[in-house]
């Protein structure tokens, strides 16, 4: 379990200053696949580099299994890195890159060799211990840099946009493996990445980064869900903002007042205002097209067909654009046309009220 | 004419220009070298025509003036040996001094690099006599550092420094530690720094780090730096002379000699030889020693 308390970072000093990490705090627990995301620049590497000991944060805490690991040189902190260029050593044949953080550990020979046989097949690179590193792909880089992070074992694994440089397609492949290492080896994986569907495909939970600062933690379906502030509904997928008044809060049901004066239930937000101009969210695939005289009214002024769904977008009525995705059905005729007055229909519950 | 002979013909042209200057420039000097070795000295300088091979009997060996008997020349050996260590020592102290200025250039911000290339590089665009000659004026008997010695009391005489082998191996380090400096910068300034976080994480120390990582993957320019060292040492003439005095000889100062005051040119012409062939052996012998692991990095 990683125990982060009040964790901040500033670099340089005076008018210079850049302070990357702001009072963050968070626990990782035993076991989890842990997604910090967040567009570059958010901090997320930051906090990567302070867990792994290569950025000494300028106050705060850090703890993993109650051990304080501030104090200790990154090679003495029981975590290791899979970094975004791999970073395999040039000169050291695929087994040697493998073995090399074990040998450092001074483990016995026979020890090293049977863990970096292990190793190889784990990633399935038996077949390709001899070369060197500069011999082999780009993916076959990627699982050499796991298999060499994972090799001693560590406590927690951390990942620095380990895909980012892979294409599309060995992307794919390498997240359902990585999903699978983890699983298999039981390891914590402290996961870094501005894509948000890496994240949502591969997480446990979610941290949502921006400006230096976690904006919210959550299960994937949740973070989808139920953003909590405008940045992480715009940030991860579509989102439609809509204003609303608020009219009260009781537990997770909050009574909002849409533009056309419809009343609507919505889904509150911990720590939100209880009433008042309120901002909602609600996700273009949430919503239905229906006859006018719906929660909004506009005019239909764009249909965008993508094969599997299409896209409607509407002017409403309160000068907003608001987007319908709408699953495609086999021949399905188009019942609307541009500049039809249409009507938006979405369930209680679905929509979200926003923080701020 | 076929396509054919013509391109090659072209080639030919296309080469000659390099061929004229290594034949007039390289090949050419060395041959009149190693044919005045041959050759009879002339009493005045200059060579008679005339084939001899005491010249290269010379150069390892004498014949003892009064007795005739034949031994090895002790003069000469030692000027050899003497020629080969301070080298050696001035590339040995050149790599512990240049490889940490290598690296504290090399992990400096971007922007500050070349600031600090150009504090190497100043001294190196300077004339040589001129530097060995402030070297001179600072560990001479009333230099700066024996003044500040008796003065502050530390010391009731001055030290002698100039005019040993000390003061000759200080120069060619002072002169030649640029060479050193510039190779390893140039291998370390490539070398992806991630690759020591990435030993760091692995749990090797900081010494680890150094001789598991960054040493192995600079060691093209360490290789380079050494070579570039070693051979202008082995035939240092200014600083060896300047620095060391009439007594401390090196093998450059001794092939100026029988060219000069020797009148003696075709032992001159041999010793050049055998200067050539020690740096050959050496290089040979170095670069097969430092070539066994393979390095591809380079």
């Amino acid at each position: 379990m990683i125990e982060i308390s009040g964790l901040t970072k500033t670099f340089g000093s005076g008018d210079s200053a850049f302070t990357a990490l702001k009072d963050v705090t968070v626990t990782i627990e035993e076991n989890e696949f842990f997604t910090l995301l967040g567009p570059s620049g958010c901090g997320k590497t930051t906090l990567l580099r302070s867990i792994a000991g290569f950025v000494d944060p300028t106050t705060g805490s850090l703890t993993i299994n109650g051990d304080d690991i501030l104090s200790k040189a990154p090679f003495d902190r029981p975590v290791n890195t899979v970094f975004q260029s791999y970073a395999l050593f040039p000169h050291m044949t695929v087994s040697e890159n493998i073995g090399f953080g074990l040998e450092m550990q001074n483990r016995p020979k026979s020890e090293v060799q049977s863990i970096v046989q292990e190793m190889l097949e784990l990633v399935q690179m038996t077949a390709l211990a001899d070369r060197m590193t500069s011999q082999i792909s780009g993916g076959q880089q990627q699982r050499v840099a796991l298999a060499r992070a994972l090799a001693p074992k560590p406590k927690v694994l951390l990942l620095d946009e380990p895909l980012s440089a892979l294409d599309f397609k060995l992307r794919k492949e390498m997240q359902i493996e990585l999903k699978r290492l983890q699983h298999e080896t039981g390891i914590t994986f402290v996961f870094v990445t501005h894509d948000q569907e890496e994240a949502l495909t591969m997480s446990d939970r979610i941290a949502v980064m921006n400006g230096g600062r976690i904006l919210q933690i959550g299960g994937p379906r949740e973070i989808y869900d139920h953003p909590a502030e405008r940045f992480v509904a715009d940030f991860i997928g579509d989102t439609n903002f809509v204003s609303a008044d608020l009219q009260s809060v009781e537990g997770e049901a909050a009574e909002i007042v849409l533009p056309s004066g419809k009343a609507i239930q919505a889904r509150s937000v911990t720590g939100g205002a209880t009433s008042g101009k309120v901002t909602i969210a609600v996700r273009p695939e949430h919503a239905t097209l229906t006859a006018p005289g719906a929660l909004i009214d506009g005019t239909l002024q764009n249909i965008v067909y993508f094969g599997t769904d299409t896209h409607y977008h509407i002017e409403t009525d309160a000068n907003s654009t608001f987007v319908i995705r709408r699953q495609n059905q086999p021949d399905a005729a188009e019942s609307q046309k541009i500049g039809d007055k249409v009507g938006i229909s979405f369930n209680p519950g679905v929509a979200q009220v926003l923080r701020d | 004419m076929s396509s054919e002979t013509q391109s090659s013909r072209n080639r030919w042209l296309l080469l000659s220009p390099a061929l004229a200057i290594l034949t007039l420039a390289a090949a050419g000097p060395l041959l009149i070298v190693v044919v005045y070795s041959f050759l009879t000295p002339g009493d005045y300088g200059g060579v008679i025509w005339q084939f001899s091979t005491d010249a290269w009997f010379n150069v390892v060996a004498e014949r003892d003036f009064f007795d005739e008997t034949i031994g090895l020349s002790d003069a000469h050996l030692s000027i050899f040996w003497r020629s080969v260590r301070l080298s050696l020592l001035t590339t040995i102290v050149a790599f512990l001094v240049g490889f940490p200025t290598a690296y504290f250039i090399a992990t400096r911000p971007e922007n500050q690099r070349n600031i600090w290339m150009l504090l190497i590089m100043v001294p190196f665009w300077t004339n040589l006599l001129i530097r060995t000659f402030a070297v001179m004026e600072i560990i001479r008997n009333e230099g700066v550092i024996n003044s500040v010695l008796v003065g502050v009391g530390l010391v009731d005489q001055p030290i002698q420094m100039l005019f040993t082998d000390f003061a000759v191996t200080l120069g060619m380090f002072y002169v030649y530690l640029p060479l050193m400096v510039l190779p390893i910068y140039a291998s370390m300034e490539r070398m992806d720094f991630s690759l020591v976080e990435a030993a760091f994480d692995l749990y090797a120390t900081r010494w680890r780090v150094l001789r598991k990582v960054i040493f192995p993957i600079v060691k093209p320019g360490v290789v380079a730096g050494s070579i570039l060292v070693f051979i202008p040492s082995l035939g240092a003439y200014v600083t060896p002379r300047v620095l060391g005095g009439g007594k401390n000889l090196m093998m450059g100062n001794l092939i100026e000699l029988q060219f000069g005051q020797g009148r003696n040119w075709p032992l001159g012409a041999a010793l050049s030889i055998t200067l050539l062939a020690i740096v050959m052996v050496a290089l040979i012998f170095y670069v097969r020693s430092a070539g066994t692991e393979e390095t591809p990095h380079g």
